[in-house]
């Protein structure tokens, strides 16, 4: 059983305590979903509960956290591993090996068991947890979904008691996210006890025993199973939550959007094709067109080819076959890199400058950056007051808007948004929503590529899907892929 | 998949030959290359030491990355004799120490890359503990080691957005401002750098990596007598094409 029992804490940095007074019980083999907004002091809550806290990130604490008893603050990590296990949100940067075998090996070797006891204990993951065939591969070439198998896999093989999950479906697609549920499913029936971290929870409900939701450093609620199943959707919406269902959610885009039939098309891609050289072609024959002020969401699964499909779009890549016109022109890849923005997901790899305002001049001739339209665009994005900010200073969301206000400096009639839900709270991915609506109506085209369902639904006109396994794609509107949609989810 | 299949699997060498020696072995050998590389002036010492360790590289499962740095060097040596010919006051020096520096790092950055893709971090680890380095130093070896893999691609997605945004797309902007592509590309690369060593250090941490006790890894780890057989025999080859170096041998021209 885990306690915090009045447990606050304070970053040595922090200005105010990061935890307040929290109480709460998790009984051995519960399945406990921590959530909350956006920095309510959920990841610090899970930093206290894996040693790191106040070991690696220090501060001052008061009350207490005990682990059947014994104070876990106390102990340090070196003495934790193996008792409680973390796998961390960001698929990339937790890996200590270069190929899958070892990875997977990495705890146990730490923990200094024998060569033969290592062997034992990885041949008993990779069977509970269906790894064979992830053995001995390159961890750089994996897809997010097979790289977070692995990091659990790394974990499991250490068998500890307690395990904690940091939003671990954020960069993950639909296929990935159900064998993630499956994974956490086999955990809970193995009597170990799961926290999980996330603002998309829906994948969880069935495994769900205990809900807490935080808000500003304070454990504000807990909910029993049913309690939160029986949530009002108002009081939902006010705590900031995503959907339990969001099939329900879905559907309330069935009927045809207002808007429909008011774009003049400007953008015709015919035939596009692309294969990187002598291989079979990730896609071949695209074909659509776009009207002015349409949001078109990419869907598909890992290695379907949206992300090169983007690359092509963009300019990044040259087409193989197939050309893009845009308002009549046909458009080189150097012209689409002229009249294109990326929005990436990562927002540290597109910030260059040492203040905001710098920042959205970056790359400009002294014409294009006059100092009238910075002021505006700064304004549009409430970033005034962070005008002389070094922009790595800025918190998550600042840096989205950041980049989305150099798209609109540069004047780019085509907009690509790379996963831009990813991790974010109810009233952020509303937020984002409505950001990418006002955008779209300053005319071009904008292009989004995301996991998320319920935001594609209330974002997009039109939604595209690739198809990795017949190498096409197919266009609808959203109204009428939506069916198509909640199969996705609920795995129809 | 059967438990005898995984096993098997999970036992399986991933690298052939000279690739499975000791990561101190290969370390050990770079070190003597680095040492004895500047001081081996001849062409045919030069062309033979290239050689020598080109097999090494290719009995290590390298061998087309071998004849590719070995084409490289023939290139390079052979570009830098026709550069005694040109006479601009000042650049012609420049571009002639820059040549020869070039020439003798071709070698190392054979053999560099060659240890750094044939060598397992937990290998690694293990024999630096046994040599009895400090954890201190074995674990930021370990992570520049593991760090090194990825820039090739923070790199990668950095110049995207570079050329999307229009910063330095192109190669007059590279050459004419090469500060501010410098300054591009590391400030971003810095900033990620800083957030992954962060994520790598806290996720290590709760899976042990601090602790005290000794370590085994999956595949034994021993300084054996193939181990001191082939850094010995390295050490010789370098010091015997040393000693030829300072002898009628040296003097030889291959690149006119």
């Amino acid at each position: 059983m885990i306690e915090f029992k009045d447990f606050s804490f304070q970053y040595e940095e922090g200005k105010e305590d990061s935890l307040k007074h929290v109480n709460l019980t998790i009984p051995d083999g519960t399945f406990l979903l921590l959530t909350g907004r956006s920095g309510c002091g959920k990841t610090t809550m899970i930093r206290s509960l894996n040693g790191l806290i106040p070991h690696f990130y220090p501060g001052t604490m008061t009350g207490e956290l005990l682990q059947n008893g014994v104070s876990l603050v106390e102990m340090p990590p070196s003495e934790m591993a193996g008792k409680i296990g973390t796998v961390f949100q960001d698929p990339r940067s937790q890996f200590f090996m270069t190929d899958t075998t070892r990875e997977l090996a990495f705890g146990c070797e730490n923990m200094g068991y024998s060569r033969e006891e290592i062997i034992r204990r990885m041949v008993k993951t990779a069977q509970d947890l269906e790894l064979g065939e992830y053995l001995n591969r390159n961890i750089f070439a994996l897809s997010s979904g097979e790289k977070q198998q692995i990091a659990i896999g790394s974990v499991y093989a250490m068998t500890p008691d307690v395990y904690i999950f940091d939003e671990p479906s954020a960069n993950l697609d639909y296929e990935a996210t159900r064998r993630l549920t499956k994974v956490m499913k086999f955990l809970k029936n193995a009597g170990k006890t799961v926290v999980v971290v996330e603002h998309r929870f829906y994948y969880l409900r069935e495994l769900i025993d205990q809900v807490a939701w935080m808000e500003q450093g304070e454990l504000v609620r807990t909910f029993t199973r049913e309690e939160f199943w029986n949530l009002e959707e108002e009081t939902r919406i006010r705590y900031g939550m995503r959907t339990l269902f969001p099939e329900r959610e879905l559907r309330k885009y069935q009927s045809p959007s207002q808007a429909e039939g008011t774009h003049t098309p400007v953008l015709t891609v015919s035939g596009l094709g692309y294969a990187y050289e002598k291989r079979t072609p990730i896609f071949s024959d695209v074909s659509f067109t776009a009207g002015e002020g349409e949001i078109i969401g990419i869907i598909g699964h890992n290695g379907a080819g949206k992300t090169t499909l983007l690359s092509v779009l963009t300019g990044l890549l040259k087409e193989k076959t197939g050309e893009i016109r845009f308002r009549g022109n046909r458009l080189s890849p150097r012209k689409r890199r002229k009249l294109s923005y990326l929005v990436m997901q990562d927002a540290d790899y597109q910030l260059f400058a040492s203040s905001v305002e710098e920042e959205l001049t970056l790359g400009l001739t002294p014409a294009e950056a006059g100092g009238e339209k910075v002021l505006r665009t700064l304004d549009e994005l409430n970033l005034k007051e962070y005008r002389e900010r070094h922009p790595a200073s800025l918190s998550g969301g600042q840096k989205q808007r950041v980049t989305i206000g150099a798209a609109l400096m540069k004047n780019s009639q085509m907009l690509y948004f790379d996963e831009p839900t990813s991790g974010l709270d109810y009233d952020s991915m509303v937020r984002v929503s409505g950001l990418i609506r006002v955008l779209a109506e300053k005319g071009g085209v904008i292009f989004v590529i995301s996991h998320d369902f319920e935001f594609l639904a209330r974002t997009c006109t039109k939604i595209l899907k690739l198809d990795r396994h017949q190498r096409t794609y197919h266009l609808y509107r959203t109204e009428e892929v939506i069916d198509e949609l909640i199969d996705e989810l609920t795995e129809k | 998949m059967s438990e005898q299949s995984i096993q098997q699997k999970i036992e399986q060498n991933l690298f052939p030959g000279t690739a499975n020696l000791d990561p101190r072995c290969k370390l050990l050998l770079l070190i003597f290359l680095g040492f004895f590389s500047y001081m081996i002036v001849g062409d045919v010492t030069g062309l033979l030491l290239m050689v020598v360790f080109g097999f090494l590289v290719a009995a290590g499962g390298d061998g087309k990355w071998a004849v590719k740095m070995l084409v490289a060097y023939v290139v390079v040596a052979y570009l830098n004799t026709r550069l005694k010919y040109v006479t601009i006051p000042g650049l012609s020096v420049i571009m002639s120490v820059f040549g020869v520096t070039i020439l003798k790092f071709i070698p190392i950055i054979m053999v560099g890359r060659w240890v750094l893709r044939t060598t397992c971090m937990d290998d690694l680890m293990v024999s630096l503990e046994r040599a009895k380095f400090p954890r201190e130093i074995t674990i930021a070896f370990v992570v520049m080691f593991r760090y090194i893999p990825t820039l090739k691609i923070e790199h990668g997605m950095i110049r995207n957005t570079m050329k999307i945004r229009g910063i330095v797309d192109t190669f007059w902007k590279k050459l004419l401002h090469p500060l501010s592509t410098m300054e591009y590309i590391l400030v971003p690369l810095l900033m990620r750098c800083l957030k992954v060593t962060e994520e790598l250090a806290a996720s290590g941490t709760t899976r042990g990596l601090e602790r005290e006790n000794v370590r085994y890894s999956l595949r034994p780890v021993r300084f054996g007598w193939k181990e001191v057989a082939v850094a010995a025999g390295g050490f010789l080859v370098l010091f015997t094409l040393y000693v030829l170096d300072h002898t009628a041998v040296g003097a030889v021209v291959i690149w006119r």
